[in-house]
């Protein structure tokens, strides 16, 4: 039971060794293979969440070595909630990719896709579990580096393009987070979180600008990966250009996680009086309200649909950061519950996409005129994560909105207030339009089922589902987001 | 001030590495000087960690009743892991590139920039 969280990581990086080979069986299908793996997946980061509901979190030390000497993984609500949302996520899309990656990706490529995908996997799960710098470095860099070959892997010369920015710039990240652990360990001779926060206090009073610098590097470095505004530059070519499953996983998750590696090394290890002491929260407000504004003003000009979802991302992104930067309990509750709704909804706008253009080829948003009639299942579920971007009270992007919005006033901010309100008009601005135009923008009047494989209907259905159902019941997953802020602020 | 600096001269090294890495990355729009900034860049970082480290007069870490300073074995460690992790990202980067010539007929940034125009 207690080895579960190295178990999730190893296992995924077998299988991920283990796909070519199989590959070279003849009746070897790698589509299925994807799913069952994410399936087990789903089974371990379950019963490891059953445990630490049941037994409360906990720490593990690979091969027994106690915390300062040896690696430390900890498994806590913030784990469980971002495993959650990676398995759950990632297992829905693979049941997608089975009928989409077809019209995607080359034949002899799903194997290698399979094995980028596992690789991902391995890394994104190490990443919200370890409390080792090196650690994370290490993983970060698997991270980045599979979710540039997800985008690179449809032979398409502008994926290519988007891929080699979007390298470029993550480079530049993962240099200036090394050179932080660099300068965290000259100082206090540590790479554990843990035991760095003990000796830090001492540490910046002798190097003040050494742990400063640090700091900065960290939020910078992980900013470029986590697309904060203005670092967002890679993101709406990566996002759009990508075949849609790696889409959905890219958007939905992969920027979650370095935002919550953001906040386990700001909060877990510097302290939140050196983040308050240097306006570094004022910096991260100032820049996620702009991301929020201007990326859903670029959402508002895109006429391809893909693009409009990349640009709202940056948005998205936009309100997690300003959930941590606001320093308060209940605005990093909301922050937390944004990870999972966001990862909920965005890859559910993603799907629903990508089956539109699986079964008409559309792009452009200006062509999906009466699409509601001949696709009313895709479109309903399309519109149920529009209206929950927009945060409706009955989706879950409603409360992920209330708690941000209770936060800011608890933080004395309630300007904030009004950048939420005002963002929540930007996005109708571009989201109900789509759906005007699929239901009442003309087409034939009569409703015909949608034509689509049931692997590809049925991810989106459970993700509407997952919406809704968090929409009017949100308790649960509240209590977990609030359990994993207390982690953080008090 | 000299002295100071003199003393300290691998961490400006470092500092200075890693900028020339950062504007190299930053400011070319050749592909392949981009990728030469990259390993810059982690180069200058590695040399900082592995200066960390050292102990003047320090000998390796093995053991003997005779030395009495040995220098940290850590950092060389986790370099040797961060090498590993630089040489597949160089190799990665590389290979797209290749790519990127075959498409494009050009490792220029600012030119594949021109010839989007059209696609989509």
């Amino acid at each position: 039971m207690i080895h579960l969280p190295l178990m999730l990581v190893v296992f995924y990086l077998a299988m991920a060794f283990i796909t070519p080979l199989l590959g070279r069986l003849k009746k070897f299908s790698s589509r299925y293979f994807g799913v069952a793996v994410s399936a087990a997946g789903l089974l371990i980061v379950g019963a490891t969440a059953f445990h630490v509901f049941d037994a409360g979190p906990f720490r593990y030390f690979p091969g027994n070595w106690a915390s300062p000497v040896g690696i430390e993984i900890v498994v806590d609500e913030i784990t469980v909630l971002l495993q959650l949302t990676i398995a759950v996520i990632g297992f829905l899309v693979s049941v997608y990719s089975v009928d989409d990656l077809d019209r995607e990706i080359d034949e002899r490529m799903h194997n290698w896709f399979y094995v980028i995908y596992f690789l991902m996997m391995a890394a994104l799960n190490g990443l919200v579990m370890s409390f080792d710098l090196f650690n994370i470095f290490v993983f970060t860099e698997i991270g980045t580096l599979t979710a540039c070959a997800m985008v690179a892997i449809k032979s398409k010369r502008v994926c290519l393009r988007a891929a080699i920015n979007y390298l470029i710039l993550s480079t530049l990240g993962s240099g200036m987070i090394l050179m932080g652990i660099a300068l965290i360990y000259m100082v206090t001779g540590h790479l554990n979180i843990g035991a760095v926060a003990q000796v830090l206090p001492e540490a910046t009073e002798a190097f003040t600008w050494n742990v400063r610098i640090a700091l900065s590097l960290f939020v910078v470095g992980f900013g470029i990966k986590s697309a904060l505004f203005p670092l967002h530059l890679w993101l709406p070519d990566a996002h759009s250009s990508a075949p849609t499953p790696s889409s959905a996983l890219l958007s939905g998750v992969v920027l979650k996680v370095f935002i919550v590696v953001i906040g386990r090394i700001v909060f877990q290890m510097f302290g939140v009086e050196l983040f308050v002491q240097i306006p570094i929260p004022l910096v991260i407000l100032t820049l996620a309200t702009m991301g929020i504004f201007l990326g859903s003003l670029f959402a508002i000009t895109q006429t391809d649909i893909k693009r409009m979802l990349a640009y709202s991302s940056v948005a998205q992104v936009g309100y997690i950061f300003m959930g941590i930067a606001l320093v308060s309990a209940r605005g990093a509750t909301g922050g937390l519950l944004h990870i999972f709704n966001h990862a909920v909804m965005k890859s559910l706008l993603f799907t629903a996409a990508g089956a539109i253009i699986y079964k008409t080829g559309i792009r452009k948003i200006d062509d999906l005129n009466g699409i509601g009639y001949k696709m009313p299942l895709t479109m309903a579920a399309f519109g149920v994560g529009a209206l929950s971007m927009v945060g409706i009270p009955g989706t879950s992007g409603f409360f992920s909105k209330l708690w941000l919005a209770l936060g800011a006033l608890d933080a004395g901010q309630p300007f904030f207030v009004l950048v939420i309100i005002i963002s929540s008009l930007l996005n109708s601005v571009y989201y109900l339009p789509i759906i005007v135009r699929a239901f009442f923008g003309g087409g034939s009047g009569k409703f015909t089922m949608d034509q689509l494989p049931w692997k590809m209907l049925l991810p989106l259905v459970i993700l509407a589902a997952i919406n809704l159902y968090f929409g009017i019941l949100p308790g649960s997953l509240v209590r977990l987001a609030e359990q994993a802020a207390a982690i953080w602020l008090h | 001030m000299i002295s100071t600096i003199f003393a300290n001269l691998h961490y400006f090294v470092a500092i200075l590495l890693f900028l020339i890495g950062f504007h190299t990355m930053l400011t070319h729009s050749n592909l392949i000087k981009k990728i030469i900034g990259m390993n810059i860049m982690e180069t200058s970082v590695f040399l900082l960690f592995i200066s960390v480290g050292y102990v003047r007069g320090g000998n390796a870490p093995i053991i003997d009743d005779q030395i009495s300073a040995y220098i940290n074995p850590l950092p060389s460690a986790l370099i040797l892991t961060g090498i590993v992790v630089g040489v597949s990202l160089t190799a990665f980067a590389l290979a797209m590139v290749i790519k990127i010539y075959e498409y494009y007929g050009t490792v220029n940034t600012d030119e594949i920039m021109r010839l989007r125009d059209g696609e989509e």
